[in-house]
């Protein structure tokens, strides 16, 4: 099993999230998030001051898959998240050792 | 009489759910009769039946259940009537295995607050055994005005179906749905239908959409079938599609057609969900060859079991395509183009307009007369007018009249021309091509049109591409390109170069296929009767419809030699002006990895080069001496105020001939600056070893990147590694090694993948080759890492084995290796190093496709400068290229060594 967590921007979550259905991903977490990549920030003038922006608010998708739907819904991801401008986010794959569902006590793919 | 256990009789008369009573609680049971269907299934024992006898055991759980359920019992002795009802495919009785199953609870005016509870006995176990649910609890008013809102909500209560609980209250909302919603918004509805219609044309008619078809949402996918089923549900009062025979006035061929595709397609998406594990509806090359063999096709000589399977697949997407198209034309409201043009008017003998459609006189006629058939299709050309469904149908039914006499009528040959010449050819072609007609006609044609080649470069099956070729050719006269215009406006004859793009493929049953199609079409074109000069001319188009493509992308275009070739092959300027435009709609129809906009300027440079040897003759090509004098005037000239006069003399004398005369001066002038700065640098003591210049062609959308260093073995392959670590693919690059020894190469390489950042990249690829060559990076090392299997790797692309091939006759100075392989980060690099540790001499590379192979192509010579000619030498290179290729480093086969 693995958890991807994908950084996108935040207009482009519908349309992700659409994409990871249409696959038969089960269930997403997503959150608001703040922060910076390669574009560092970006100045912003309010009032005639120049205000340093230093985080990007952001939307994190954390979803946990079984490995064999991995390389689709990467694809997926950046097929729906792209606007090939900066700041079109990341995507990580991070190894899960174990998935406990609380109600009923299931545990690895049975309770993704 | 409001009991739920009333209603069970009717599923016990059923198997399995019969024999499955005794089976614990509703959810075990469910759970058992899933897994023998299941099991029954991969047996062979259900197949077509699978979603029927599926929707029977959900219908027996939820029965069960609300038996057993206490908040059901509760509702009940309060009186408060409710139902279960079955909506979308359940509602259809079409659950495949992991289909959404898709449940309403219906209720009456409230919804009582016991409602939650019945919901949580029912469903939760379901949950629990990971089935999706799309599910809802509402009441008949919720309902209705639902799906006045939301056409999706409106198409999944059409299909509604009830289960058990309140028999009248399911008959209530039945009854107000189609009074209250679908007579009202049926015209809305079904524009929202052909809005999602053209929305599915664009997401799923691509390339790869065609390679790996979606079964549901694709073009002649399982939606096209629920489009039908929707419309005539919500215009003609079909309850049941075995109404749609009657009601919606299918023929019953047509009807059976429809239901054998249908249940084709459901078969194979069980496979699919079956062997995904999950619901999936796109057939990806993975599970191609496994539902092959599951469905029983076996291997044929040249004719593989997937592509069996593929090609009755495509073609029964493509029959459904048909029938929802002709079906949307005719029951569709407001569908006539309003030309006010509607009245009944004979356009030619037997052949009738109404409705701008065309209809024969009668059913007697086209017996009588069958070449009438021929000639309804040129009517409906010249009025860009289709037949009516009626008449297709007549043509189908009658197409078997077309016998030999038929095929060698001059009467129906000469309406078939005036077809080819037409610019409604296409529409035409079309629905001759799917009525059947153009395969009685042309009975070869019949043979290659479901042809499916098993690889992820050709996108349609042949009949489907060598249409789509013809459309090509035929949208030249509109075509924006100025210069594909002006070459298609020079043609002598352009109906010779349609019937070459109708019959370029006609041979595709086995290797040679241009050959063998040549031949074919000559035997066609005889019956027909055209005349013997002619069909030579189109054989000769139907020979040579790869020469170009070909030649252009594994051959150096700068060696006279092959110029010459292709030129004495060709033999006049309006055969390659033909044969150019030919090889641009084959390639463009093939699909986007045979044509792109490397590909094309390789074509266009060849078309001009051949263009010139034939304009001017063979012997009018200047002499090299004069070339390179008038070449080193230009030179001066443009480089007078940046070179001394000493530099110019002494650099251009250190450039090898071949570099003079297939460089462009722009990039000469470029080097020359290079290998100044380069010695420049070296003299100064600083640690440099190469320098590297990257300039980006953004018309071709590749970049060029030249390098100058000291030249030494093994060269090519670091550099080709380090582009490799960088996701940078190499397209050519020819190697020259100036007379003091130094390299001068010149490489062009597809976009860094940061579009926005290149010289990011670039600047990488400089610390890496520094690396590379000063031994601190280990390439073959790094380049495993990279390729290292990852879950992100696709599985199940086609796989071919690699081939080897060695020519020494088309070039007089070079050995020509050709390494035919399937891609993989790192595979250039790894030829050349084999060709390194071989002691070869790479000069020139070229860098194309084969179908959905790379095609390598390598101009060698031995450390001498010598080709490369001693026979043992040659088995050697070959068996160590196939060697290194073959992944797991088996020995080779026998059959492996043998091609080539």
């Amino acid at each position: 099993m693995k958890k991807i967590e994908a950084i996108i921007k935040s207009f482009k979550l519908d349309d992700v999230k659409e994409g990871l259905n249409s696959i038969g991903v089960k269930g997403l977490t997503v959150s608001e998030v703040k922060g910076f990549g390669r574009q560092r920030g970006h100045k912003e003038i309010y009032r005639g001051a120049e205000y340093q922006v230093d985080f990007v608010p952001k939307i994190k998708i954390e979803v946990v898959m079984e490995d064999k739907l991995v390389a689709e819904a990467v694809k997926l991801i950046r097929e729906k998240a792209m606007t090939g401008q900066i700041g079109d986010g990341k995507i990580f794959i991070i190894p899960v050792d174990e998935v406990i569902r609380i109600r009923t006590g299931e545990k690895g793919e049975d309770a993704i | 009489m409001n009991n739920p256990s009333y209603h069970l009789n009717k599923a016990l008369h059923h198997s399995p759910a019969a024999q499955l009573v005794s089976a614990g609680s509703p959810v075990e049971t469910l759970k058992k009769a899933r897994e023998d269907l299941v099991a029954d299934f991969l047996e062979g024992k259900v197949s077509f039946s699978f979603q029927e006898e599926y929707s029977e055991i959900m219908d027996y759980y939820f029965r069960m259940t609300l038996q057993e359920s206490r908040a059901g019992e509760a509702l009940f002795r309060k009186g408060i009537p409710f139902a279960l009802v079955a909506v979308g495919g359940y509602g259809r009785n079409e659950l495949c295995l992991y289909s959404d199953i898709d449940i309403l609870i219906l209720f009456n005016k409230n919804i009582p607050p016991q409602a939650k509870a019945l919901a949580e006995e029912i469903f939760y176990p379901l949950w629990d055994i990971g089935m999706e649910l799309g599910y809802g609890v509402r009441t008949v008013k919720d309902c209705l005005s639902l799906s006045k809102d939301d056409f999706e909500v409106l198409t999944s209560l059409i299909d509604i179906r009830f289960i058990c609980g309140d028999s009248p209250l399911y008959l209530k909302l039945a009854e107000e749905f189609q009074k209250k919603v679908i007579r009202k918004s049926a015209s809305s509805f079904v524009k929202w239908l052909y809005e999602l219609n053209k929305v599915r044309m664009t997401t799923f008619g691509d390339a790869s959409h065609l390679l790996e078809p979606n079964l549901k949402e694709g073009i002649g996918g399982l939606r096209d079938y629920h489009h039908i089923l929707w419309m005539a549900k919500a215009f003609l009062d079909v309850k049941e599609p075995e109404e749609l025979e009657q009601l919606a006035k299918f023929s019953p061929d047509e009807y059976k057609d429809l239901k054998d595709c249908v249940r084709f397609i459901h078969l194979v998406r069980n496979h699919l969900h079956q062997l995904s594990g999950r619901k999936n509806d796109r057939l990806v090359f993975e599970y191609q060859e496994k539902i092959a063999r599951r469905l029983g096709y076996r291997n044929q000589p040249k004719f593989p079991a997937v592509e069996q399977f593929l090609g009755r697949l495509h073609s029964g997407m493509e029959s459904v395509k048909t029938l929802h198209r002709s079906f949307l034309s005719i029951h569709a409201p407001q569908r006539r183009r309003d030309t006010g043009n509607t009245t009944d008017r004979e356009v030619s003998g037997g052949i009738h307009m109404s409705d701008n459609e065309l209809n024969f006189a009668s059913n007697s006629l086209i017996i009588n007369d069958p070449c009438i058939m021929m000639e309804i299709f040129e009517a409906g050309c010249r009025l860009g007018l289709p037949l009516s469904l009626e008449a297709r149908r007549q043509v189908k039914k009658f197409s078997y009249l077309v016998d030999d006499d038929f095929m060698r009528s001059q009467r129906a040959f000469r309406a078939f021309l005036n077809i080819m010449n037409d610019p409604n050819t296409v529409d035409t072609l079309d629905q001759m091509f799917e009525t059947g007609f153009l395969d009685a006609y042309i009975p070869e044609f019949g043979a290659i049109r479901d042809r499916v080649q098993f690889d992820a470069y050709h996108i349609f099956p042949v009949g489907r591409h060598v249409l789509e070729t013809v459309a090509n050719l035929k949208s030249l006269p509109k075509e924006k390109d100025l210069f594909l215009f002006e070459t298609f406006a020079d043609i002598k004859n352009s109906e010779h170069l349609f019937l070459a793009g109708l019959f370029h493929d006609i041979g595709k049953s086995g290797k040679g296929h241009a050959r063998r199609g040549a031949q074919i079409a000559r035997a066609i074109l005889e019956r027909m009767g055209y005349p013997e000069n002619w069909i030579e001319e189109i054989a000769f188009h139907i020979t040579h419809h790869l020469l170009l493509a070909e030649t252009a992308t594994r051959r150096d275009l700068d060696d006279e030699k092959i110029i010459i070739h292709t030129a004495r092959i060709i033999g006049d300027i309006d055969r390659l002006k033909a044969l150019y435009l030919l090889t641009w709609a084959d390639s463009k129809a093939t699909g986007p990895r045979a044509w792109n906009e490397w590909a094309a300027n390789l074509v266009q440079d060849l078309f001009f080069k051949t263009l010139h040897i034939l304009e001017s003759g063979e012997l009018a090509t200047p002499d090299s001496s004069q070339t390179i004098s008038r070449l080193k005037a230009r030179l001066r000239r443009r480089t007078a105020e940046n070179i001394s006069h000493v530099d110019f003399e002494r650099l251009f004398d250190l450039m090898p001939t071949r570099y003079k005369l297939s460089t462009a001066s722009a990039d000469i002038i470029r080097h020359m600056e290079m290998v100044l700065r380069f010695k420049e640098e070296v003299s100064r003591g600083d640690a440099i070893p190469f320098i590297l210049d990257v300039k980006e062609d953004k018309t071709g959308g590749f970049w060029q990147v030249s390098f100058v260093g000291r030249d030494r073995p093994g060269l090519f392959s670091d550099i080709a590694g380090v582009m490799a670590l960088n996701s940078i693919n190499i397209l050519s690059s020819n190697i020259y090694t100036w007379r003091n020894g130094d390299a001068v190469d010149i490489f062009y390489v597809t976009k860094p993948l940061d579009r926005l950042h290149p010289h990011a990249t670039w600047e990488k690829v400089e610390s890496l080759l520094k690396g590379a060559f000063s031994g601190k990076i280990s390439l073959a090392q790094r380049l495993a890492q990279k390729a290292e299997p990852s879950v992100l790797t696709e599985a199940g692309k086609p796989r071919h084995p690699p081939a080897v091939v060695i020519d020494n006759h088309s070039s007089d100075f070079f050995t020509i290796i050709e390494v035919f392989a399937s891609d993989r980060i790192g595979l250039l690099y790894l030829i050349t190093h084999t060709l390194f540790e071989l002691e070869l001499d790479i000069r020139i590379a070229k860098i194309g496709m084969k179908g959905d192979q790379t095609a390598d192509v390598f101009y060698v010579r031995d450390l001498e400068g010598q080709k490369v000619e001693d026979e043992g030498r040659v088995n050697e290179i070959k068996n160590s290229l196939l060697y290194q290729l073959s992944g797991d480093k088996q020995p080779l086969r026998p059959d492996q060594i043998a091609s080539g």
